[in-house]
């Protein structure tokens, strides 16, 4: 019995095609979306749009303006006309991100470098400068050593006769290497970067959102399967089932089984894609991930039939299913990183299963977390799913037209 | 064990159900045998659709009992597997093909996988649904689909058949296609309870029919036998007029005994003599002005029976 229930959406979803293409082929290619867009926005992949002028029109600003403009952390644009003016106007239309004019020679004493941003855009100003300073490190590294010299004149005293030799000899030097490609002391800093866990570029978000996808497709399409549920109340079948033997049992669990064989294989459609695309280290893991992805499509399948069930009219379904959907997405991080959401938002997204998926598969794909930890997530995710089952087949077992 | 043939199949005795504070069946007895075809009849409200969930074990009476097969269909699902439904509605899955339906269906009424197919081929034959065995349901005519409805509901053998309204919005000729299955149904043995508004082909169709009126069952019988009771010798004579009727034309058409069929598009009265008072009353029309486009002189039917009935209980 529960096999036919299975076989009867099974073949629903075979001859509805765009139901097809939207639980199978969509899901991956919102995940591409996804991680294109906000693989940037940890800093992983930003290259900032810079308007550029060089009002100094000096050798040092000329070579300054080449480096960046070289640059492939930067899109530096030279600005026509070249003026502090046009710069402000390409920032405010927001055809550039930030601005930079070198309105003296970067060698000489004072700030010759003016930045110009967007407050809406507070983080552009500091990478600018950070990018700026990078750039004149590798390429003009005679110009920051001679502008530190003079910075810490005052304190040294006059320079002999020796020491100003030697230093123009040390500019020589670090303009040379600059110019064959060397790296420069300047480069050098007190601070050594160590990448977590050996990761690859953007790993940690495009687990994120390979989770993030992974549990707002379940669930999107999981609420639409289990309208079906309303659709059979309405048309007679509910009663004729009911009139026989068996009553509504096996057919809630055949449905329940579908969802979550159709969960699973969604999620296996956008991690193969992320493996495949990102390298995200599935195989490795393979088994916590098995697990994991069960839990998802149980609760997926679970809640959206405990929760369809209680409705009396398809039009209260959708709608329940569009709030569903949207708002426990959009709290539970299938739209918007958690991190980037204030500590209470943060904490009232623990509610939703989003939460919990997302952190589950980070746990197990980019945290390497054990069985110990993931347990948690797993247990809230399967009773989440094992209560709406069971709404569902005590509700169904009494539903009226 | 082979069930007795003589012993009902369906014993419903003094059934009472309310919802809230509103009763809606008011000791309701129904008995049916094998082989019997009974037209459950009665307006909207009357408790029918109470009474099909009662005898489809989905509620529970709060008085009195129902016996399927010898047993409670509320508290022994078992037995409801001597119970085929035929909804009002078309009940199958509109994608699915005509075979697939009847193949979903009898492994929910609880068949083995050994068991489908045969079952398949049999509801298919006996519904003459066989030669579009592989076309989805939604692109069968009504009649087709009215058909495929009825054999989903026999593919477990019931021994007792419910077909809620089984011909409602099909032509005349799906009609008689769907009344043949009915019929061939309970030649096979099967008790078949229809529920219906056609009173024509509850007429045609039932061994028996049964009126229920808030609640109450208010006459029960062999169609021919209550309409003798009932109208005696006497004959319906139906007068279409002119469709301009003015208020003082239809006070004389009252005048003349005349009323208002329930479609509003004739005139009828019951007489003793009927073609006699035919002829008088084409003359008396005639001489009052009225164009009269046909006058018919029949046998009353089960709906001049409904008309009666409830005009007695407005007026009780």
């Amino acid at each position: 019995m529960t096999l036919a229930m299975f076989r009867v959406m099974a073949l629903e979803l075979w001859r509805d095609r765009g139901a097809l293409v939207m639980a199978f082929f969509l899901p991956p290619l919102v995940f591409l979306i996804f991680s294109a867009v906000f693989s940037g926005t940890t800093g992983e992949n930003i290259k900032l749009r810079i308007a550029v002028a060089d009002v100094a029109h000096t050798e040092t600003s000329r070579r300054l303006m080449a480096a960046m403009q070289a640059d492939p952390n930067l899109r530096a644009e030279a600005v026509t006309p070249q003026t502090l003016e046009e710069v402000r106007r390409q920032v405010k239309s927001s055809e550039a991100d930030a601005g930079l004019v070198i309105r003296a020679d970067p060698g000489a004493e004072g700030s010759p470098i003016v930045i110009l941003a967007d407050p809406s855009r507070a983080v552009a100003a500091p990478l600018v400068q950070a990018r700026t300073q990078q750039v004149m490190a590798k390429a003009m590294p005679d110009i920051l050593l001679g502008r530190t010299v003079r910075d810490i004149g005052p304190a040294l005293g006059d320079l002999t006769a020796d020491q100003t030799a030697n230093l123009k000899e040390a500019e020589k030097e670090a303009r040379d290497d600059a110019a064959q490609g060397k790296p420069t002391d300047a480069e050098s800093s007190m601070f050594v970067r160590d990448d977590v866990v050996g990761a690859k570029k953007g790993g940690g978000t495009i687990v994120y959102y390979a989770g993030a996808v992974t549990v707002l497709f379940a669930l999107f399409s999981a609420m639409h399967g289990a309208l079906t549920l309303i659709d059979e109340r309405r048309s007679g079948i509910a009663d004729r089932i009911m009139a026989g033997r068996a009553g509504m049992g096996p057919v809630v669990t055949g449905k329940f089984l579908f969802l979550a064989l159709q969960a699973v294989v969604q999620a296996s459609a956008i991690f193969a894609t992320a493996s495949i695309v990102y390298g995200t280290p599935l195989l490795p893991h393979i088994g916590l991930w098995c697990v994991t992805t069960a839990a998802a499509a149980i609760c997926s399948g679970g809640l959206a039939l405990g929760l369809v069930s209680v409705c009396r009219t398809r039009d209260q379904a959708q709608m329940l299913s569009t709030f569903v959907i949207l708002v426990l997405a959009a709290i539970g991080g299938s739209m918007v990183p958690r991190f980037l959401m204030p500590p209470w938002l943060q904490a009232v997204g623990w509610v939703t299963p989003h939460a919990w998926v997302i952190d589950a598969y980070q746990g197990v794909l980019w945290r390497d977390e054990g069985i110990n930890t993931l347990y948690k997530a797993w247990l809230v995710l399967g009773l989440t799913g094992a209560i709406g089952l069971m709404v569902a087949q005590i509700t169904t077992r009494y539903a009226r037209r | 064990m082979t069930p007795d043939p003589e012993s009902p199949i369906l014993q419903v005795q003094q059934a009472v159900h309310a919802y809230g504070g509103n009763t809606v069946l008011r000791g309701v007895d129904l008995t049916i045998r094998a082989g019997e075809i009974y037209a459950l009849l009665g307006p909207n409200g009357a408790g029918k659709t109470t009474l099909i969930r009662a005898i489809c074990g989905r509620l529970k009476p709060s008085g009195g009992q129902v016996r399927l097969a010898g047993g409670d269909p509320h508290s022994e699902p078992r037995v409801r597997a001597c119970l085929g439904l035929a909804p009002q509605e078309l009940a199958l899955y509109p994608h699915l093909t005509v075979r697939e339906n009847l193949e979903v269906f009898a492994s929910l009424s609880g068949l083995r996988a050994a068991e489908v197919g045969p079952a398949v081929d049999a509801a298919m034959a006996v519904t003459r649904t066989a030669d579009r065995a592989h076309v989805p349901v939604r692109h069968l005519s009504g009649g087709y689909q009215r058909r495929v409805n009825i054999a989903a509901a026999v593919l477990h053998h019931p021994r007792l058949l419910i077909l809620d309204e089984p011909t409602v919005g099909v032509d005349m000729n799906a009609r008689e296609a769907v009344d043949g299955v009915i019929r061939d149904l309970a030649d096979q043995g099967v008790a078949v309870l229809l529920i219906t508004h056609d009173l024509e082909q509850a007429g045609g169709l039932a061994t028996r029919v049964g009126f229920l009126s808030e609640g109450q069952k208010v006459l029960e019988g062999e169609p021919a036998q209550l309409i003798a009771e009932a109208f005696g010798e006497r004959m319906e004579v139906l007068v279409q007029v002119g469709a301009d009727l003015t208020p003082y034309d239809e006070a004389r058409l009252a005048d003349l005994g005349l009323h208002r069929s329930r479609s509003g598009g004739a005139w009828s009265c019951l007489v003793e003599d009927g073609y006699g008072a035919a002829a008088r009353l084409d003359k008396a029309l005639k001489g009052a002005g009225l164009s009269v486009r046909e006058i018919r002189v029949r046998q009353p039917s089960l709906q001049n029976l409904f008309s009666l009935i409830s005009e007695d209980r407005r007026a009780a």
